[in-house]
């Protein structure tokens, strides 16, 4: 694939090297609120805060809704249909043909990844109980109680397949330092990133879209933490 | 200066407020009538976990505590589900109730010395038997957090239901929370 750089234009040609916004602030709130999150689960399990525990896995849930709606209806690099790519690309990719703006093919997989498996591991927990049978998950009472048994047990143990492509997404930041000098890390941080030259900018999405994510996915999660009623208790 | 004095008499109250929030709610964790006639069984200084213990009935007392920890959550969990559902089984209550009555004074010769995780399998950790007074208190209020809770749940009357049912859940955290190992089974 011949590298397309279009002449003469100013709005698409752009400088090698130059920083322009790559990601929108609801994506980085969202990616390091979540990471944190995540710390807390761990931190708040460990050390027996098991109703902390529980909220945070409720915030985590309202932080998965937002990203997927904002993957639906947020900016050009957070949407799904244009990071989402089958194995041609990701080959692709491997190759050297790829001359976008935000995920690449491959690092797609990872995103989806990721967030497929917190999406596991929050369903795990919204559906488990203790083993003293003193703390639920919101859902635990639509099971059985030997069903919220084994959820707790997948939960602990999928957290460990979840700490693995975490990290392996941090792996994959600092191979990317290192022998390419990208930096990914102060892209999540600022928003702002090289760009390969003529790739299509990020096209931002109104900040009332977002507004209207959160109020759906707050209001889902306030559905569901009350026991997603008619089904709940 | 004014300020500063109603600020402190504010503070004054609030603290008033604090103590009378302290004191102990009148008598629903108190053993009712029959339970004055069969107290819970007090503390022996001397062993606080009982006598050592050593081969075959190490095992056998490793074995009564694990299924008898796996029957106490069994029934915790009936007791919980019932209370979080908006129309309580209060026979479903008291039977689970009645169950942990009847372990709960079992519950002292389970951690006798020689039945760490170096004789067997167990969730039990090592620093039971470094703590043994410690272990034999919080063992103590749980009996006695579970024969209040019987009487509670005999009682019928769901909020006291609750509220002795939260009171004897903190004996059970309190002992796990330090002495249990994580994924134990």
């Amino acid at each position: 694939m011949p590298r397309q750089i279009p002449q003469g234009d100013a709005s698409l040609s752009r400088e090698l090297g130059a920083r322009q916004p790559v990601w929108d602030l609801p994506t980085r709130l969202t990616h390091w609120l979540l990471a944190a999150l995540i710390a807390f689960s761990w931190w708040s399990a460990e050390y027996h805060r098991t109703e902390w525990h529980i909220w945070s896995g409720c915030a985590i849930l309202a932080l998965l809704l937002f990203r997927l709606l904002w993957g639906l209806f947020g900016s050009s690099t957070a949407r799904f249909s244009n990071f989402v790519r089958g194995p041609g690309a990701v080959a692709g990719y491997l190759r050297g043909h790829w001359r976008g703006i935000g995920h690449n093919p491959l690092g797609a997989l990872s995103v989806v990844a990721l967030l497929l498996a917190v999406a596991i591991q929050v369903g795990l927990g919204l559906v488990a109980q203790d083993e003293d049978g003193l703390f639920f998950g919101p859902l635990a009472q639509l099971v059985s109680s030997d069903t919220s048994d084994s959820a707790r047990d997948l939960h602990e143990q999928w957290f460990d397949i979840l700490l693995y492509l975490i990290v392996l997404h941090v792996a994959a930041i600092a191979f990317y330092r290192l022998f390419s000098g990208k930096k990914l890390t102060g892209a999540m941080i600022s928003g702002r990133g090289e760009v390969v030259p003529g790739a299509p900018p990020m096209r931002p999405a109104k900040w009332w879209v977002a507004l209207l994510c959160l109020t759906a996915a707050v209001a889902i999660t306030r559905w569901v933490v009350a026991g997603a009623p008619p089904f709940g208790p | 200066m004014n300020r500063i004095s109603v600020i402190l008499a504010a503070a004054g109250f609030c603290l008033l407020g604090a103590c009378k929030a302290q004191q102990p709610a009148p008598n629903t964790e108190q053993p009712t009538n029959s339970a004055a006639a069969d107290p819970v069984e007090p503390i022996d200084a001397a062993a606080p976990l009982g006598t050592a213990v050593a081969g075959e009935e190490a095992k056998a007392v490793m074995h009564e505590r694990h299924e008898g920890m796996e029957k106490i959550g069994k029934s915790a969990k009936t007791i919980s589900r019932q209370l979080k559902s908006s129309s309580p089984d209060l026979a479903a209550i008291r039977a689970a109730a009645a169950t942990i009555a009847e372990l709960a004074p079992k519950t002292p010769g389970w951690f006798r010395p020689g039945t760490g995780p170096d004789v067997g399998k167990t969730g039990a950790k090592p620093e039971i038997w470094q703590s043994s007074a410690d272990v034999a208190e919080k063992d103590l209020a749980f009996r006695q957090a579970a024969k209040a809770f019987d009487a509670a749940a005999a009682s019928g009357d769901v909020t006291r239901i609750k509220a002795s049912w939260s009171e004897l859940g903190k004996t059970c955290k309190a002992c796990h929370d330090k002495y249990r190992k994580e994924m134990h089974h």
